[in-house]
Order: structure tokens, then sequence, then C-alpha cells
């Protein structure tokens, strides 16, 4: 049962992660490829917090969410300024700075090392060791990001994130705060990676740079399109679909020597196909 | 006199990028599409290369042979799959992720076909070393600053002068007018991205004749030269080549002042705030 | 209406992805074959290592199979790749355990190790790492066995020699990762406590083979010896130190010993320790025949770490014991000592092996001396 727990519970995490990014690059238009900084950063500071005993699970949690709200108005700050393109490789910069800041700020971050040991979660003061008890609190978890994702869709909020992304100018013109929209849309996504980085942190007891690199900030990127963007679906489809992708291909039986390289390649084929015959991924509207 | 030879290693790596960067620009400036599929090229020709001189062809065939198979690689991803997806009227997010895709089967089916082992060119007078001065370097250096900046001379050539280099100029300019000219965008984006393939054959063999072949090595290269082509401005091949040059002899050079891990984040950071001081790039023309 | 729809699509493609996920590769019910499972990166940039890695496991395991295995049990191994990542090492993990019941993995990288160790500690799984060198796996868990030394062990060899020969001041060259860093970290502690000083420190990443700027400005510092702690791309780093014509010397670690680099005219003249594991010729040869490659140290290490887990399953089976995480890991403990490639005895965790000091010289790695840590 284990395995499946951690994939629920890791898909859970992803979700999470898929409605942060799915907020931002779907819904606001802000092409930001730094969420996995962000979320380090939640990981880093839950795991700080528990490991030297300062708080709690939960205002550690919280603490964490708060500083990623801050972090993540900051990184997203330059699309104010610089659009589009411009401003996908600004944030390639901001993924690779933040690398590279937690794998040489060794006395923060365990630098390359990673931090091993942090203690399992807690809810005011009673430990949750087991893997059961850990897939309860995550989805509780998930279940309270896509509520907050669903209703905030439905309310005029929502509205003028689409509209802004479809029409920047005209939502302008029209008198609404564009800024004011933009950056509490930053702010909420902010809060789902730093919070999902928590749960990250003490579901694997264990953190180091390479989970919050430019890979993983890419993985989140193909799981949001995949699963279909600016939909609730889509946030949940896509990462249970990829998590459990790689495992489905170690069904495929192929000699054993090339076959990790062969997986990879059927899954690249497999992204290509996806992307020509379904581009609106499998829950979305059309991008 | 360490900052000489630093200063020199650092134009070397340097014009090497610069050519990966103009291949990019030459590629996104006309098509817009972000060409992640670009870096497999870039490995492919190396591989390609080695097998050929490992049994025993010229050098020089081998380098004309692996630049003529890039080209038809770059041709058959724009024509059989770009050029399928904008038919979908698939977005650029969708684009970026099916390029992603790509980029993993090539770089698979190379780790599948060679192993993951760095592999060395069985070039004997490669590492042959001369000294001007206090400066040393090897004869494989040498050659390419000199072919890498043959490889700009005759690519500013042939964008400004020659009539094919007009017609692509005019599509990336203003691909709607282009077509009521009976330009033909979509063959001139094929032609474009074949161009494109075969110039960055050239350092993805002669970088590898230095420092050896790695499946997944040519991400980083590639991430480098985008930076250096969006901050030399979109469009400006001199603005690309002249910023990769200047990243590596800003990366060779910080060695003097900060320790080496820090180097690419120091890059980086250094790269975010110049996009928010100057969003549009160094060499960028009005617009 | 349609975001309800959607999200009860989305559900039930969840479950679905559930069921794939569960249904991978069932245990197959062959009563004589014993299932082990191995997590290495296999993919991206760290399969340099994890490839060689797998290869020595499973050129171990063929050649037990092919004269009809441990008491005429065949042993299968199961291959993950983890890209070097710990959450999916975790994934790997549970569904090495819960899927195909292996007793015992074996896993490289010093990452997905401390990752995995916690679960190894809770389900009693042997985990063996027989590639990665960090000082933060020795104590890891009472089930994470290391059949290498941690570099500590390696760095106060070398550093003793290095004075002895008069070489007193040293510059480090070491990769930006978990081995690299362990290295530099024992370096600069021991070298000074044997009586040197360290005058400069210079970190490359891993994979990036352009070890130049880093030289030049190590060199800078002209000290006696450039100590090398790195794990991949030796043949470009003799290379470029050759181009250099620098005017000290060089001495690394165990993972200096690429066949490659050896071969190369460019490395007459580095010293490293060694951790004294050799193939036997006839071995290198067939191994080279299978794979095209050099069986390098890597290889060599899993090769004589599968050997180990041979050794321990044969007591198991004679003793008529079940082949659990638990008795793997008390049997191991009971033998202790074990002769494979190379003689090894288990005081704790961490095995205990000889380590020497070589010398590259025209193309062969030549042992100027032996010594044990303590």
């Amino acid at each position: 049962m284990d395995f499946l727990y951690s994939y629920i519970i890791l898909a859970e995490v992803y979700v999470l992660l898929g409605l942060s990014t799915n907020l931002l690059v779907g819904i606001a238009g802000i092409f930001s490829v730094s969420q996995a900084a962000v979320f380090g950063v939640g990981a880093y500071l839950v795991a700080h917090f528990l490991m030297t005993e300062t708080l709690g699970f939960i205002p550690a949690l919280v603490v964490a969410a708060a500083a990623c709200i801050a972090l993540n108005i900051v990184v997203t700050l330059p699309s104010l300024r610089v659009s589009g393109d411009y401003f996908v490789v600004t944030s390639f910069g901001i993924q690779l700075l933040a690398t590279a800041v937690f794998t040489n700020w060794t006395n923060a971050t365990g630098g390359a090392n990673g931090l091993p040991g942090i203690p399992p979660p807690d809810l005011f003061g009673l430990p949750l060791e087991s893997t059961g008890q850990l897939v309860i609190l995550c989805s509780v978890a998930m279940a309270i990001g896509g509520l907050a994702f669903w209703l905030l869709m439905r309310a005029p909020f929502g509205r003028l994130l689409r509209a802004i992304r479809e029409d920047e100018l005209a939502v302008a013109a029209a008198g609404k705060n564009v800024l004011r929209a933009k950056v509490s849309a930053a702010a909420l996504a902010g809060a789902f990676a730093g919070s999902a980085g928590g749960f990250y942190a003490t579901f694997l007891s264990f953190v180091d740079p390479s989970s919050f690199d430019l890979d993983a900030s890419i993985l989140l990127l193909t799981m949001v399109v995949v699963g279909g963007a600016r939909t609730l679906a889509g946030s949940i489809l896509g990462p249970f679909l990829l998590l459990a992708l790689p495992q489905v291909l170690t069904l495929v039986e192929i000699p054993t020597s090339i076959a990790a390289a062969m997986r990879q390649l059927i899954y690249g084929v497999l992204l290509i196909l996806f992307m020509l015959f379904r581009p609106q991924g499998l829950a979305g509207e059309k991008l | 006199m360490v900052w000489l030879q630093l200063l020199v290693n650092g134009l070397v790596t340097g014009a090497a990028l610069g050519v990966v960067a103009i291949s990019f620009a030459l590629i996104y400036a006309t098509t817009k599409i972000f060409h992640v599929a670009h870096a497999g090229v870039y490995t492919l020709a190396g591989y390609l290369a080695w097998s050929l001189a490992s049994r025993g062809m010229p050098d020089l065939v081998s380098l004309l042979v692996a630049i003529l198979c890039c080209t038809v690689v770059g041709a058959l991803i724009q024509h059989q799959l770009y050029a399928r997806l904008e038919r979908r009227r698939a977005t650029h997010l969708v684009v970026l992720i099916a390029s992603l895709g790509a980029l993993a089967v090539i770089q698979n089916v190379i780790a599948a076909t060679y192993s993951s082992n760095i592999l060395q060119f069985p070039v004997p007078w490669g590492s042959r070393v001369e000294t001007f001065g206090s400066v040393r370097l090897t004869w494989t250096q040498i050659l390419t600053v000199v072919l890498s900046v043959a490889a700009y001379a005759g690519t500013m050539w042939f964008a400004h002068r020659t009539i094919l280099g007009k017609q692509i100029r005019a599509v990336a300019s203003n691909p709607f007018l282009a077509e009521i000219t009976r330009l033909r965008p979509q063959r001139i984006y094929v032609i474009v991205v074949a161009i494109g393939s075969a110039i960055v054959a050239l350092p993805g063999v002669l970088v590898p004749l230095d420092l050896g072949l790695q499946p997944y090595g040519g991400v980083t290269p590639l991430l480098t030269a985008t930076i250096a082509m969006i901050a030399g401005g979109v469009g400006s091949i001199t603005g690309a080549f002249v910023l990769a040059v200047g990243i590596a002899v800003l990366q060779n050079l910080s060695l003097l002042v900060i320790p080496g891990e820090w180097s690419i984040g120091v890059t980086f950071f250094i790269f975010v705030i110049f996009m928010l001081f100057r969003p549009t790039g160094l060499f960028a023309k009005a617009r | 209406m349609r975001q309800v729809q959607g999200v009860r699509r989305a559900l039930a493609a969840v479950v679905a992805g559930m069921v794939l996920a569960g249904m991978v590769r069932p245990a197959a019910a062959v009563a004589e074959t014993i299932r082990l499972g191995a997590i290495l990166p296999l993919t991206g940039p760290g399969a340099v290592v994890g490839t060689q890695e797998m290869r020595g496991i499973q050129f171990a395991f063929d050649a037990v199979n092919a004269k009809g295995g441990v008491q005429g049990n065949k042993i299968d191994v199961v291959f993950e790749d983890n890209q070097a990542k710990p959450d999916v090492s975790v994934l790997s993990f549970n569904k090495l355990v819960d899927l195909q019941k292996v007793p015992m993995i074996f896993t490289g990288y010093s990452g997905p190790s401390l990752a995995m160790a916690p679960l190894a500690t809770r389900k009693k799984i042997l985990l063996i790492n027989a590639g990665a060198q960090s000082d933060k796996l020795r104590n890891a868990s009472p089930y994470l066995v290391n059949t290498l030394p941690s570099t500590g062990d390696e760095v106060a060899v070398m550093s003793k020699y290095l004075i002895q020969q008069g070489k007193k001041t040293a510059a480090v060259l070491f990769e930006n990762d978990a081995a690299g860093i362990g290295g530099r970290d024992d370096f600069l502690d021991l070298f000074p406590k044997a009586g040197g000083t360290v005058l400069a420190q210079e970190a490359v990443q891993f994979g990036q083979t352009d070890y130049r700027p880093a030289l030049l400005k190590l060199s800078a510092a002209k000290p006696d010896v450039l100590y090398v702690v790195i794990t991949a791309g030796m043949v470009p780093l003799v290379q470029q130190l050759k181009q250099m014509n620098a005017g000290f010397l060089v001495a690394g670690t165990t993972f200096m010993a690429d066949p490659a680099a050896i071969a190369d005219p460019a490395s007459n003249g580095i010293i490293h320790t060694q951790v004294q594991i050799d193939a036997p010729p006839d071995l290198s040869t067939a191994f080279k025949a299978k794979y095209g490659d050099d069986m390098d140290f890597f290889a060599r290490q899993y090769y004589n770490a599968a050997q180990i887990m041979v050794t321990v399953i044969d007591k198991l089976l004679t003793e008529k014991k079940p082949i659990t995480g638990e008795n793997l890991h008390d049997t191991l403990f009971a033998i202790r000592s074990f002769q494979g490639l190379i003689p090894m005895e288990f005081k704790s965790n961490t095995a205990t092996v000889p380590i020497g000091i070589n010398k590259m010289e025209n193309g062969k790695d030549v042992t100027l001396l032996k010594v044990t840590a303590e």
C-alpha cells in the first residue's frame, strides 16, 4: 500500500503546484518557469522550522506560505515591465539563480548534500508518521486548494484575470486595476507553491536542490499543459497522469542496458503526439 | 597574467556559444518558436561527427556530413512537427512542450545508441598547444575561434546580401505582409530552421572536440545562448553573438573576484537586473 | 456544468492512473527466483555513473545465473531509474518493496540514498551503497551499508603522503555536489592537520568539462599540489592540465582512476588514492566485450557489492532462513569479512578497505604503497 500512498501524496503535492502554475501561466498569463524555485523556498523554510523545533508544522506552513507569497510577487514583478518571451527568459534566469542559491548557501540549505532527517508533520503536537495519515493530510490540503481555485474561478476576480490575459489594454481602459489583479494572482500562486513545499519536505524527510531545479519547473508546465490549462480538473489530472506515466512505462519490457533511455524516448514521443492531437490537454480549454 | 588567459579562454568559449546564439536567433526571430529541440540538434552533430571520425573518415568529411545531417533533421522538425502544430493553431506553450518532447527523443536516442559515457574525439592534433606570449591555446581552440567568427560573418553576409536572406528577414518582420507578396512563410520557416541547424552543427562538433561528448550536454549552452539572444535584442544577429561572447568572458573573468560555484548565479543575477532596466535588449531596433 | 463534468472526468482518470500505477509488473510467482532491486540514475546527466553501476550489478548476477544461480536459485534484479532525484527514488523504493517484494536495494548517489534511508529503517530493507561517499551516509540508517569508505579515509591517507613528499601547499578543485563538497571539506580539515596549508579552492559543476577557468585561478596561487575531487569527466581534465603545462603535482581520489584517463598520455605523473579494487584481466576483458566500455571503478564497485550479496544470500539459504531485509542485514554483519574483488570488513555500516596510493605512468596505474585506513 505504501507505494500507492506515496504516489498519491506526491501527486497531491504536485496538484497544489499545478494549481499554482495554472493560476499564473494559464489564467493570469504570466508565463513563469520559476515556480519550482518558490516551491523550494517553501520546502526549505518548513524544513528549517521543524528541524530547529522553532515552530510546529501548521505555523511553519503558514510562515512558509506567507514568505512565498512575498517571494512570488517579487519574482513575477518583472512581468509588469517585461512582456512575453522576454519575461520567460527572465524567469529562466530567476530559476537558475535560485538553484545556485539552494546549492551554494550551505549554512541554510545544506548545499548540494541536502537536508536529511526532516521530522514528519504534526497536527498541533500530534505527529503524523504513517503514510496513511499523510495521505489524509495531503488530500485535505489538496481539497482546500482545489476548492479555493474553483471558487476563485467563479468569482468576478477570476473573470477579471481571464480578461486581462485576453486583452490587458482593454481591461485597463475599462477602469479595472490590472496591477492589483496580477499581484493578487501571484500572491495566491505563491501561497499554493509554498505550502506544497512544506508537505513535500515533511513527506520525503529530505530535501536537496535537485527537486527544485529547472527540470522541475518544466515538469510542472508539462503537467498543466497535459492536464489542461485553466481548469481545476486539468490541474488535478496532469500531475496524477505524468507521475504515473514513468511507472507505467516500466511495464514495457526492454533490454536493461538501454531500458531507461528508451522509456524516456517513449515519454518524448507521447508528449509530441499528445501536443499534436490534444493540444488543449485532457480537460482544458483551448490554450 | 591569469586574467589575460581567462579573457582569451572566455573569447574562445564565447565565440562557439555565439554561433549557437545566432543560429537560435535566426530561427526564433523568424518562426517565433522556442525551439528547445535545437539543443538536441547541437548534440546530435557532435555524435554524428564522432561516429564517422572514429571509423576512420577524414575529419573534414565528418564535420561536413554532420552539418548535412543536422540540416535535414532541423528541416524535418519544422516540417513534420512545428508546421503541423501551426496548422492546428497550437499556442506557444503547446509548441514549447512539443519541442521539449522532441528534445527528449533526440537525447535518448543518442543515450541508447552511444551510452551516457563522456566520449572523446580520436583527433590527436586537437590538443597540440601553441604559445602566444603568456597565452596558451590548443589547436582545437584556435580552430573554434576561426570557424566561429567565419560562421558569424557568413551568417551576416547571408542575411543581408542574399535574396533568400532578405526574404527570411521580410518574413521575420511581417509574416502576413510576406504572405501577400507570395513569400510562403511556411516554406521559409523550413529553410530557416534547416539553416539554423546547419549553423549550430558547427559548434556542436567543435565544442565536444575540445571538451568531450555527453548526450544531455546541449541544454546548458542553448539556455545561455537564449539568454544572450534575448539580452542582445531579438532579431539582431550581432547582438546575439556579442552578448554570448560577453557572457562567456564574464563567467571566466568573474572567477577572479568570486568563487566559481557562484559564477553562474551571479551571471544570471546580472542578467535579471539587466532585463529590468533594458527589457528589449542591448541591440534592439526601434519597434 | 462543464467544470463539474471536468472534475468527474478528472476523478475517473485519477482512479485509472492509480490502477495503472498499481499494476506495474506484478511480482512473478517463480519460486526459485530471488528478486533484488536497484535504484540508480539511468537517464539524465547522472547516467554517466549510473549506467556503469547498473552494468556492474548485471554483469555479476549474469555470471552467477549462468552457473545455475545461488544454490539453484536465479537472481533477478529490477532496475529503477531515479534520474538522481530524491522524490522519484522514494516512489521507486516503495514500488520495489510493495510490489516486487524485494528485500534489498542497491543505491548510489547520496541525495537519493539519504531520502530512502528512513524508509529502509522503518521497513527493514537493506540498502547497499557502493558509489556515494558523503559522510552523512555513515549514520543515516542501520540498514544503509556502504561498501566503500567515505572520502575522509582517502583524504587522510593522501594528506599524510603529500606532507611526507614535502608538498606542503595545496589548492583544491572540487565538483559542486555532495561527493565533491564532502571531499573538499575533508581536505580542508585533514591537510592542515597533517601540517599543510590550503591556498585556494575552486568548484566546477558536475558534468561540466571546461575546467580551464578554475585551473587557471588555482594555478595562480602557485601550490605544490592540486587536489582534485571530481567524479566524472577525467579525460578532459587531464588533457587540460597537460595543455596548461602546470608546474604542480596533481593528486586525486579513487574517482581519478578512469581507465580512459589512465590510458591517455596526458595523465602521466598524476597520483591518487585508490580503494584497492582491481578486476582480474579476464573479467575486465569479458566486461569490455559485453558492453564495449572499460570496467571502470563504479562498475567494479557494484560488481563487488553484488558478489557480497551473493555470499550473504548463499549463507542464508544454507541456514534455511527466509531472505528478508532483516536477515540479509544481520547475516552481512555476521559474516563481516568478504573476499570479492577486494578484501572488505564491516566493523560499522561503512566498510574498511585497503587504500593505496597509485601513480599514473605510461598508460598504467602503478601502486606506490598500500595502507588500511582506520
